[in-house]
C-alpha cells in the first residue's frame, strides 16, 4: 500500500509537471502574445497612461495580450529595439523616435508595412491620408510605408503671461519674429547688478533636444538641416544655420538674457515652473506637464521667424521590427490600428500633450470639447501647417552629435559660431562617408 | 655483470617515480574532486558569461563592414588602430586618467580620515559610521537622480544655497569646465563611506603592543601615525588604490544619466566610450576593440596589484 501510495504521490507529481509544461504549447492556442516597447521622452506621468491604454486594448482583443515595455528615452529605445533583434527576439511594435526610421531601414531592421495595409484592402494612399500631411516624411521611406505616426509635437514658445504684463507686454500678442522675441527677452531679464535673477529665454540643448532645436531656428532662419531626399547630407556650414547659431549665441553673450552653457529639458521646464526663466522654447509634449504645474497664466506661441515660419516635427512612429512571425505582426499591426485610431489617438493626445497624428482626432466630440477649453493645445496643431520633417539620416545620431557637441562649445563660449559649424559640417561629413561610398559616390 | 648492475639500477628508480608520479597526480586528482566539483558552477558560469564573451569580443574587434550594405570582413588590427586614431577615445583615456586620480586620492583621503576618527568603537562613532557609509547603500543611478537635482541650474539645492555666495552662477553639468569634477564629486561622496571600512579593518590590525610602547617612549599622536600606523596600513592602501582604479573605469552610471558624456565629450569616460560606439554608431568592431583595449589595461592593473601583494605576503 505504502509502494502504491508512493506512485500515486510521484505520478500526481509528474502529471503537475508534465502540465507545466505542456502549458505554453497551450497558450499558443490562446491568445498571441505581443510585447509594445515605449519610450518615455518628455516630464510628465506617460508610462502610468500607457498602462491605461494598453489594459483597455487587451480587455477589448482577447485574442491578443499585449504588454507594454517601459524603455527609457528615445534613444535608449532605439538601442534596446536592436539589442532585441539582435538576440533574435525583436518586440512586436515599438514607438519609435520619428527620426530613427529611416537608419534602421538603411540596417534593414525594419518590416514594410506596404503588404499589412494591402490586406486591409486600403491603399497607401487612403492609409496615409488619415494623417497630417508633415508627418508623412518621417513615415515614408523610398514610397513604402514604414511607419505610423502615433505622436507628434513641434517646438513651441512658451510664455509666462503673469511676468509678460508685468513687463508690459501683452501676451496675446506674441512675439512673432526673432526681432520682438530678442526684445521681449531683454524686458523679461531681471537683474540684480551683474546677477540674473530672471532669464528672459531658456532654449534646451542637451543630446537630441540640441540638435532639434538648431534645426527649428535654421528653418525658421530660411533653412534646411539635411537632405528630405537623401539620407548622405547635411547642412551645417550654411548661412542659414549660422544666423541661428550666431543669434542663440548672442542671446547668452552679447544681450545676456539666455543662460549660458548647455541646459537639459528638464532643468529648462523646471526653470521655467519656478518662474526663473520667463520664456522657453520646448515641445508641445510637454505641454501637459506645464499645465498642470504652473502656479501663473502661460501662453504658448509658434516659433518665431526670422525669414519663414517654419517648425520641424517631432515625437514618434510606431513600427514592426524585421524578422517577426507572421501571427504576431498580424497582431501587432491590429495593436497599432487600434492606438492610431481617431478616438485613442485622441485619448492619448489629452493625456499626453502631443497632438494627435490622426485628423479625425479632432472630429471627435471629446476633442471638440477639450480643445475649447484648452485653447493652447490648438496652437500645436495650427503650427503642424508650416510643420516639416524631421531630420533623419544614416547614423542619425552620430550625424546630429557631431553637431551638438560643437553647439555646445559654442553656448559655453568656447568657439565661434563659424568655426564651430565647420567643424561639425567636416565631423558629419565624416560619419557619413561609408553611406555616401555605396550611394551617391558608387558610380559606374 | 657489473655493467648490468648499473644500468638496471636507473631503469628500476626512474620507473618507480613514474608510476608513483601518475599514481600520485591520480590520488591528488580524487582528494581535490570535491574542490573541483564546488567550483564547478561558477566556473561554468563564468565560462559562459565571463571568457565567452571575452572571446567574442576578442573575434568581433576583428572584423569589421566597409558600407552599410557591405559583409563583415576580416582587417585585422584596423579597428584597433581606428580607435586609437579617434580623438573622442583618446579623450576619454584622458577624461578618465582626471577621473581616476581626482576621485581615487580625495576619496581615499577622506576615507583615512573618517577611519581614523571613528576608529574607537563608541555609539557616537557608530552611528557616524553608518551615516558616512549611508551613501554606499544608495544604488549610483539614484545617487545621480539626485545629484541632477541638486546641480540643477539657478532653482537646484546647491545653487539655491551657494547662489547668494556667487556673482554668477555656474551651470554644473552644462560647461565642459567643470562638468567632469561636478560628476567626480558624486564619486567621492559614495565611494569614501565604502573605503573608510577597508581602514577601520586595517586599524584593528595595528599591534596593540607597539602602539603602547610607542606611547611610553613618548612619541606623540603624528609620530604613531607617520611611524606606526601609516606603514602598518600600506596593504589596505594598495588595495584601497586597485579597486578605487578599477572603480574609476567601471562605475560610469552617473555619467549614463546625468550626461551622456556631454556637454562636448567633457565627462566621456572609457566605458562610455565603448557603449556609444556599440549603440549610436552601430560599430560593433570599434567596440570590441576599444574594449579589448580596456580589458588589457585592467589586467595589466590588477596583474601588478597581485604581485606587489604577493611579495608582501612572501616578504619578512
Amino acid at each position: 500500500m505504502l509502494f502504491s501510495r508512493r506512485l500515486m504521490l510521484g505520478l500526481a507529481m509528474a502529471g503537475t509537471m508534465a502540465g507545466a509544461l505542456a502549458f505554453p504549447a497551450l497558450a499558443g492556442e490562446g491568445p498571441t502574445e505581443i510585447d509594445l516597447f515605449f519610450p518615455v521622452p518628455v516630464d510628465g506621468k506617460l508610462a502610468r497612461d500607457m498602462g491605461t491604454l494598453i489594459k483597455e486594448f487587451n480587455d477589448g482583443h482577447p485574442d491578443i495580450k499585449a504588454t507594454a515595455v517601459y524603455t527609457g528615452s528615445y534613444d535608449d529605445t532605439l538601442i534596446k529595439t536592436r539589442a532585441a533583434i539582435k538576440a533574435g527576439k525583436p518586440p512586436s511594435a515599438v514607438i519609435m523616435s520619428a527620426n530613427f526610421l529611416l537608419d534602421m531601414q538603411i540596417e534593414n531592421e525594419l518590416t514594410n508595412l506596404d503588404a499589412l495595409i494591402k490586406a486591409d484592402g486600403t491603399t497607401k494612399e487612403q492609409f496615409l491620408g488619415q494623417f497630417f500631411p508633415a508627418l508623412q516624411g518621417n513615415a515614408v521611406i523610398n514610397r513604402s510605408v514604414y511607419g505610423v505616426p502615433f505622436h507628434n509635437s513641434t517646438p513651441l514658445l512658451y510664455i509666462n503671461a503673469d511676468k509678460a504684463k508685468e513687463a508690459g507686454l501683452d501676451p496675446n500678442k506674441p512675439p512673432q519674429t526673432w526681432a520682438d522675441l530678442t526684445d521681449w527677452a531683454k524686458k523679461l531679464t531681471k537683474r540684480e547688478g551683474d546677477k540674473v535673477t530672471q532669464w528672459g529665454l531658456e532654449i534646451p540643448c542637451a543630446y537630441d533636444y540640441c540638435g532639434w532645436m538648431m534645426e527649428t531656428l535654421t528653418m525658421s532662419n530660411g533653412g534646411r538641416y539635411y537632405n528630405e531626399e537623401f539620407g548622405g547630407e547635411v547642412y551645417y556650414d550654411t548661412p542659414s544655420m549660422l544666423g541661428a547659431l550666431t543669434w542663440w549665441n548672442d542671446l547668452v553673450t552679447k544681450h545676456k538674457v539666455h543662460p549660458p552653457g548647455a541646459t537639459p529639458g528638464p532643468a529648462v521646464s523646471t526653470a521655467f515652473i519656478s518662474g526663473n526663466a520667463a520664456m522657453m522654447m520646448l515641445s508641445t509634449g510637454s505641454l501637459t506637464y506645464v499645465r498642470d504645474n504652473a502656479k501663473f497664466a502661460y501662453k504658448v506661441a509658434f516659433i518665431p521667424r526670422n525669414v519663414r515660419n517654419a517648425v520641424p516635427i517631432g515625437g514618434a512612429s510606431l513600427i514592426v521590427p524585421a524578422g517577426l512571425e507572421a501571427d504576431k505582426q498580424k497582431a501587432a499591426w491590429t495593436l497599432i490600428k487600434w492606438m492610431t485610431s481617431p478616438e485613442k489617438s485622441g485619448w492619448w493626445s489629452r493625456a499626453t500633450g502631443y497632438f494627435a497624428p490622426n485628423m479625425a482626432a479632432y472630429k471627435t466630440p471629446d476633442m471638440i470639447d477639450f480643445l475649447n477649453k484648452n485653447p493652447d493645445a490648438k496652437t500645436a496643431v495650427e503650427q503642424l501647417d508650416i510643420a516639416k520633417p524631421w531630420f533623419a539620416t544614416y547614423k542619425t545620431v552620430p550625424v546630429r552629435k557631431n553637431l551638438e557637441d560643437e553647439v555646445m562649445l559654442v553656448l559655453n563660449g568656447k568657439k565661434q559660431p563659424k568655426e564651430a559649424l565647420a567643424a561639425a559640417q567636416k565631423a558629419a561629413d565624416e560619419t557619413l562617408k561609408p553611406y555616401n561610398a555605396e550611394t551617391s559616390l558608387k558610380l559606374p | 655483470m657489473s655493467l648490468a648492475e648499473p644500468a638496471a639500477l636507473p631503469v628500476a628508480t626512474s620507473a618507480a617515480p613514474r608510476l608513483d608520479v601518475l599514481k600520485r597526480l591520480t590520488t591528488r586528482f580524487k582528494a581535490s574532486l570535491p574542490a573541483y566539483l564546488l567550483l564547478l558552477p561558477s566556473l561554468v558560469f563564468l565560462a559562459l558569461f565571463t571568457y565567452g564573451a571575452m572571446g567574442r569580443v576578442f573575434v568581433d574587434a576583428l572584423y569589421q563592414r566597409a558600407t552599410p550594405k557591405a559583409p563583415l570582413h576580416f582587417v585585422g588590427l584596423d579597428n584597433i588602430s581606428a580607435v586609437l586614431a579617434d580623438s573622442a577615445f583618446t579623450g576619454a583615456v584622458v577624461n578618465n586618467l582626471i577621473y581616476a586620480v581626482g576621485t581615487a586620492i580625495p576619496s581615499i583621503g577622506l576615507a583615512l580620515l573618517f577611519a581614523l576618527a571613528l576608529s574607537r568603537t563608541n555609539a557616537v562613532s557608530s552611528a557616524l559610521r553608518a551615516a558616512l557609509f549611508l551613501p554606499v547603500l544608495i544604488p549610483m543611478v539614484a545617487a545621480s537622480a539626485l545629484f541632477m537635482f541638486i546641480f540643477l541650474p539657478n532653482v537646484g539645492l546647491l545653487d539655491y544655497y551657494i547662489g547668494r555666495l556667487l556673482p554668477v552662477l555656474p551651470n554644473w553639468l552644462g560647461d565642459p569646465d567643470i562638468a567632469l569634477y561636478a560628476i567626480m564629486i558624486i564619486t567621492i561622496w559614495k565611494n569614501a563611506g565604502y573605503y573608510m571600512l577597508f581602514f577601520l579593518a586595517g586599524l584593528q590590525a595595528v599591534p596593540e603592543d607597539v602602539m603602547e610602547a610607542a606611547h611610553l617612549d613618548g612619541a606623540g599622536p603624528y609620530m604613531r601615525l607617520r611611524h606606526i600606523i601609516l606603514p602598518e596600513l600600506k596593504p589596505t592602501f594598495l588595495f584601497v588604490t586597485v579597486i578605487a582604479i578599477l572603480n574609476a573605469v567601471t562605475q560610469v552610471d552617473h555619467v549614463f544619466v546625468m550626461t551622456q558624456g556631454g556637454p562636448s565629450n567633457s565627462t566621456n569616460l572609457v566605458l562610455f566610450y565603448i557603449y556609444q560606439q556599440a549603440v549610436e554608431h552601430y560599430d560593433v568592431g570599434k567596440a570590441s576593440a576599444a574594449t579589448l583595449l580596456t580589458l588589457a589595461a585592467l589586467m595589466g592593473l590588477t596583474a601588478l596589484s597581485f604581485r606587489t601583494m604577493a611579495t608582501r605576503e612572501g616578504g619578512p
